[in-house]
């Protein structure tokens, strides 16, 4: 919503008619609680889908674009058909989804037999996942099973997949895990 | 006749979408809470804890038969005792917006006795800040209701348990609501309707809920000097 010269006048007059009455008869004194603009109204709005479960509620995520450009608040959709606004306690803190100072935002790395994290570099990390991926796969491949069957198949890798992932995302896992040969592909939501 | 809140209390199933919606509107930070043996997290209201969804088990020889939940939270009282008696030292401490009946607390509260505020209060809402004294209770999402927006709490219920709307046609709806509930909840009453802004409807004596529930339970209220005298000078303001 613009916020015009004229509805600012009457938004200013709608917060000074904050009126507290006290003392014997009316005090006409106006005690004004500072003036009520809303946090959110210079904000830009964008809906959203909550991140948690599988219901997929509809959220509004209004983002301060005059100063940090950093999300200021995040709530229910009225107009979603699925929630009408409404959301449940994990729902309504997907703020900290965005802003939390314990959000990782780089990559942490404990070597083997440390207990200490030190910062590493995106393409080291990719590529040191990528080397352990493979090792681990080629050591315990197994191509025919013990009554002579064809099964191609890695019993040493994992995977833990979360309801947080998209269903496109959630092809390329499949297929890149399958093609690998892992069998043991689990869901996150099962465990 | 200003705004008003409606608490189906048949229908809130404890989820706490509203404590969360409310400390992420205000941006409260997180309390420091432990496993205290209930659910009910964290264990009190506080200065950075304006809604808590309180739970309580009904013991009944020796079997718990009901687990009752009570989302807790200011009452915005037409006649509110806390600016009564805060009235007697900061006039502009303790505010009653006009238009929607919100009880509002500011920076001000720092020059009221702490103590006097939440022994006026019959539902035991105010807490203050021990660094500063400030004192601090819910605000009706002032700022969202006068821009024509629901409270933080009410938008986010996803069972439909709290509703907020003109006082009138809350306690309308809390009355056809109470008529159906007792069909099934005999005992089901409402909380302090004529008294207070927040209408709780309950499915069971509202003593089995929470100590201050209802501000009928405290008994026959001893007032302090200054409650009496509060209560002596007070004005009656004109209700729209």
């Amino acid at each position: 919503m613009k916020l015009g010269r004229r509805e600012f006048i009457n938004l200013s007059a709608t917060a000074t008619a904050v009126t507290a009455f006290t003392g014997l008869g009316i005090n006409l004194q106006p005690s004004t609680v500072k003036a009520q603009l809303l946090k959110i109204h210079w904000a830009k709005e964008t809906t959203s889908i909550c991140c948690y479960c599988s219901v997929g509620c509809g959220v509004l995520v209004h983002t301060d674009e005059s100063g940090t450009g950093r999300c200021i608040n995040i709530e229910g959709d009225p107009d979603h058909p699925i929630n009408e606004g409404s959301l449940c306690a994990k729902g309504a803190a997907l703020y900290q989804v965005v802003e939390n100072e314990n959000r990782l935002t780089k990559v942490m790395y404990r070597a083997p037999y440390t207990d200490k994290w030190v910062e590493a570099p995106w393409s080291w990390a990719l590529s040191q996942i990528a080397k352990k991926v493979k090792e681990a796969r080629d050591a315990t491949f197994v191509e025919k099973n013990d009554q002579g069957q064809v099964v191609n198949r890695t019993d040493g890798i994992a995977h833990v997949g979360s309801a947080e992932i998209e269903n496109e995302d959630n092809w390329f896992l499949q297929a890149m895990q399958r093609s690998m040969g892992l069998v043991y592909i689990e869901h996150q939501a099962r465990i | 006749m200003g705004k008003g809140f409606f608490i189906d209390l048949t229908k809130c199933t404890a989820c706490r979408g509203c404590q969360v919606a409310c400390k992420q509107w205000h941006k409260l930070p997180a309390e420091d809470t432990y496993n205290w043996g209930s659910y009910q997290n964290p264990a009190d209201l506080s200065f950075i804890t304006y809604k808590l969804v309180r739970m309580e088990e009904y013991v009944e020889n020796g079997k718990v038969t009901d687990w009752l939940f009570f989302p807790d939270q200011c009452r915005h009282c037409i006649e509110p005792p806390c600016k009564m008696v805060g009235d007697m030292d900061d006039e502009q401490a303790i505010l009653q917006d006009f238009d929607t009946g919100t009880v509002m607390f500011t920076g001000r509260t720092r020059n009221l006795f702490p103590d006097e505020i939440k022994g006026s209060c019959p539902y035991d809402i105010p807490r203050a800040c021990e660094d500063t004294g400030v004192i601090s209770k819910c605000d009706m999402c002032f700022d969202r209701v006068i821009n024509g927006m629901l409270p933080a709490c009410v938008l986010s219920c996803p069972t439909g348990a709290m509703h907020f709307g003109d006082l009138g046609d809350m306690k309308a709806m809390a009355e056809e609501r109470l008529a159906e509930v007792k069909k099934i909840y005999p005992n089901a009453v409402l909380g302090d309707p004529r008294a207070v802004r927040v209408i709780y409807l309950f499915q069971t004596s509202p003593h089995r809920y929470h100590g201050a529930a209802v501000a009928s339970l405290h008994g026959p209220k001893r007032f302090t000097r200054k409650e009496a005298f509060a209560k002596l000078f007070k004005t009656r303001r004109p209700l729209a």
